[in-house]
């Protein structure tokens, strides 16, 4: 237990925000290791900002616990912040300062910025950092946004959906810039509800809605879970075993046309291929399913199914 | 009908608060009236002429009072005259943040998107600027009835509506100059130059009672058509063709600001100058200023800091040299200058720019209060403060911080006036005590301590409502030094009010316990303050 502890950047224990209505957090019970990249998945409104926004000390939990790095997030706030880089989901508004006094002034609370990064940044990003905020496009807030949370090299980085603004070039600057920040050392904990931002970088992904944490997982794990659609199409004197496909376990959505059978397997292929097994298959396509697919298939229900652990 | 729907719906705290205001201030003064004016003829021609003598320290600000021995007149010119200036500011504050605070919330363009005409949106929040006023200008009317019938009196209803009419109009002609000018600006800009421009308007027509060259300006300004009406007082005008010129001014400033309007980019001015070519900079600022405590907050505000001081000592040197103009008439009138010399003990002119002076300076620093406190509820709704929570710094030390920087911003404003003043007196030949003039000065920055203190609790509390709160307060405190004698409140309960606790420090010299209590107040406040901001989730 200790040992987790010191090696977690972030642990909470049934950590709660309650703002009435259902809405909030309910019991959060996650650890993100050092050096890992966390994706935090989830619809507008699952809960991830308000996991975030507790984790950074800005809201204060209902009940139970954050801690960062062994730092309670409400209790040790300032020295969680020196460890932290955070990018929030709305961009502040500085009005008619210039970038560079923005990242001036903030850098100067942390007792100065990295100038070297402070440039790499403003460079691979193009962002000017003479212009004034105001003059400056969404996409650009953001990019200074992403500036004042990696300026100091921080040990974790919270990033609350962080290229939503951005477009697809800078979003890949983006993922190679969180590359970097991981090979130096950093964990990151990034939320989102872009399910192929998750795929380019993170090493595990929990999955909240609805304010509760329905699954933890590696990426690969994620992927056994997945939905396979299936495609079959038999030879034109075969017997269709209709019946016997249809009780095959996992199989769900079964349409028959002609000689065309399609349908959607929850988990392992072989009951459907046992049930088939007899019969004279002309032609089978399995797609796999991407990770958004997985993701609404989740969500598409009223209540999230109990995944196999 | 929508349209205008919605905009009642945007303004309508701002009517709410301004109904209620208008209505209290208004019932204050009526009922002050029957408790303080005696209650036969020669009592209440002694307060008249007690009234004329106060009124004619205040030219500068109000027109002087007509028949103050009657409840009409009376009111007329201690509710509707403050309210004249009162309704101008929020005609002000509404335009501007309709048309351009909107703007950057985004509320303008997706006002638009749903099809509705740039006119169109213009003529609704002009309609409900003037439902809403005349709702709020009937308010201070009920409270006059109520105030009259409370005195076992009577006044005419159409007197009461005709004045309504009339406040309505110089409230929508305000909103509508307003709305024209936030055309040329930018959105930051936009309620700075418009005050700007309301002020000149309105100390065209004040100025224009002690300087004589000014009287052929006052055309231009729509509180001379204000004044042409005083239907409260009995037998008293409604000035039909004044009133009609303010609400065809309105009209014209509306359809021409429509124009301009239509013809720029939203979130832009209607001229914008192009932006230079000049090659791109990834460097932090180098200034120094930006990592030090306290320095950083006063170097980020200090094109506001330095037009505050400007501009309260420009006002400040203004006064001065008003003075001797506006006391001398007076002591030329025998009856007056034994009247005086009854109260007035030493220097008059002293003693009278002392008093004219620092209570200007008070409302003034109240104000840099208030902005202040806006501008700390802004820094939590706009995100500024939950990006300076993701620094290092704990809550308690960015109160501390800002509590910091705008002491030393006040004290600022402080001594630069305060050398404006000794300057300008000793130009005017004006012999002033430096040492009280310099313990007056700096008494403003407790002062304006204790209303930051309340505004930093309330935005600890509820950012949203701390600035209609603390505006309340403070006109509330500044109407308890006026009326709070006359109903004879506990000391106690007047010695909650700054305006009380800094008294007149150039004739009596600076009070040690009312100092300290000013001190222990801003203290408690601020400490308070601390403690709440802990409690609250940031940005909510």
């Amino acid at each position: 237990m200790l040992r987790e502890m010191a090696a977690a950047a972030i642990r909470t224990s049934r950590l709660s925000k309650d703002y009435g209505l259902g809405r909030g957090l309910f019991d959060l019970d996650l650890t993100v290791r050092a050096q890992e990249v966390f994706g935090y998945l989830g619809p507008n409104g699952a809960g991830k900002s308000t996991t975030i926004r507790v984790l950074m000390g800005m809201a204060r939990p209902t009940s139970g616990s954050a801690f960062i790095f062994g730092l309670d997030c409400m209790r040790d706030s300032v020295a969680v912040k020196r460890k932290v880089g955070y990018l929030p989901g709305d961009v502040p508004q500085f009005g008619s300062l210039r970038g560079s006094e923005v990242v001036a002034y903030f850098g100067g609370m942390r007792g100065g910025a990295d100038p070297v990064m402070v440039r790499r940044i403003a460079e691979r990003f193009d962002l000017d950092l003479s212009r004034r905020f105001r003059e400056y496009s969404t996409g650009n807030k953001q990019k200074l946004g992403i500036l004042l949370a990696f300026m100091h090299r921080p040990d974790l980085l919270i990033l609350d959906e962080p290229t939503g603004r951005l477009d697809p070039l800078n979003q890949q600057e983006f993922y190679s810039l969180l590359n970097e920040a991981r090979a130096e050392g950093a964990t990151v904990f990034l939320s989102s509800h872009i399910l192929s931002e998750v795929e380019h970088v993170c090493d595990r992904v929990g999955i909240i809605r609805s304010g509760r944490l329905v699954r933890v997982a590696q990426l690969d794990e994620l992927r056994h879970i997945r939905v396979h659609r299936v495609e079959v199409e038999f030879a034109p004197d075969a017997t269709i075993p209709e019946a016997r496909i249809r009780a095959a376990a996992g199989v769900e959505d079964l349409t028959l046309s002609d000689r065309r059978l399609t349908c959607t397997v929850r988990g392992s292929m072989e009951p459907l291929l046992a049930a088939i097994r007899d019969v004279d298959v002309t032609d089978l396509v399995s797609t796999e399913p991407s990770l958004e697919e997985v993701f609404l298939s989740y969500y598409g229900e009223a209540k999230p199914k109990a995944l196999p652990s | 009908m929508t349209a205008i729907g919605l905009a009642l719906r945007l303004a309508r705290w701002g009517i709410l608060g301004f109904s209620v205001l208008a209505f209290v201030s208004t019932l204050i003064q009526a009922l002050g009236f029957y408790q303080v004016a005696g209650h036969n003829a020669a009592d209440r021609l002694a307060f008249a002429r007690s009234i004329d003598i106060l009124a004619s320290q205040f030219t500068v600000l109000l027109a002087p009072p007509v028949r103050p021995d009657t409840v009409g007149g009376y009111v007329q010119y201690r509710a509707y005259g403050g309210l004249a200036i009162l309704f101008a500011v929020w005609a002000m504050a509404s335009a501007a943040g309709a048309f351009r605070g909107d703007e950057e919330r985004g509320l303008v363009e997706a006002a638009l998107a749903t099809g509705t005409g740039r006119a169109r949106l213009v003529a609704s929040r002009v309609v409900a600027f003037a439902l809403g006023s005349f709702l709020a200008a009937m308010a201070a009317g009920a409270a006059l009835m109520v105030g009259v019938w409370s005195g076992g009196e009577t006044i005419a209803f159409r007197g009461v509506l005709e004045e309504a009419a009339v406040l309505a109009a110089l409230a929508v002609c305000c909103y509508a100059l307003t709305l024209l000018v936030v055309q040329f600006t930018s959105a930051r800009a936009a309620a700075a130059v418009a005050g700007i421009v309301l002020l000149a308007l309105f100390l065209d027509n004040s100025l224009s009672r002690t300087f004589s060259w000014l009287s052929t300006a006052r055309w231009a300004s729509p509180f001379r058509y204000y004044e042409l009406s005083q239907p409260l007082v009995p037998g008293g005008t409604f000035d039909g063709r004044a009133t009609l010129i303010l609400v065809g001014g309105a009209l014209v400033a509306s359809v021409v600001g429509a124009v301009a309007f239509g013809l720029r980019d939203v979130g832009s001015p209607l001229v914008r100058p192009l932006l230079r070519d000049r090659p791109p900079s990834y460097e932090s600022s180098r200034v120094t200023w930006w990592r030090i405590p306290v320095l950083r907050g006063l170097y980020e505000h200090r094109l506001g800091i330095a037009a505050w001081t400007a501009g309260v000592a420009a006002l400040a040197a203004v006064m001065v040299s008003m003075t001797k103009s506006i006391v001398q008439p007076l002591l030329d009138i025998p009856a007056l200058a034994r009247f005086f010399g009854s109260f007035v003990h030493g220097a008059v002119f002293a003693s009278f720019l002392g008093f004219f002076w620092f209570t200007t300076a008070q409302l003034l620093l109240t104000a840099f209060a208030i902005v202040q406190v806006a501008r700390w509820s802004a820094d939590d709704s706009e995100g500024r403060l939950g990006e300076a929570l993701s620094q290092p710094v704990s809550r308690a030390g960015v109160v501390i911080e800002r509590t910091a920087a705008l002491t030393v911003g006040v004290a600022i404003i402080a001594v630069v006036s305060a050398a404006a003043v000794g300057y300008a007196s000793r130009a005017q030949g004006i012999d002033l005590d430096t040492t009280r003039l310099v313990e007056a000065s700096m008494l403003l920055v407790p002062f304006t301590l204790v209303f930051a203190g309340v505004g930093a609790l309330l935005a600890a509390w509820n950012p949203r409502a701390a600035v209609g709160l603390l505006g309340g307060i403070a006109f509330g405190s500044y109407l308890a030094t006026q009326v709070g004698p006359f109903f004879r409140w506990p000391d106690w309960a007047l010695d909650l009010s700054p305006f009380k606790l800094f008294g007149n420090p150039m004739s009596d010299g600076v009070d040690g316990r009312n100092l300290a209590l000013m001190l222990l107040l801003a203290l408690v406040c601020f400490g308070a303050s601390i403690l709440a901001i802990q409690r609250r989730d940031v940005g909510a």
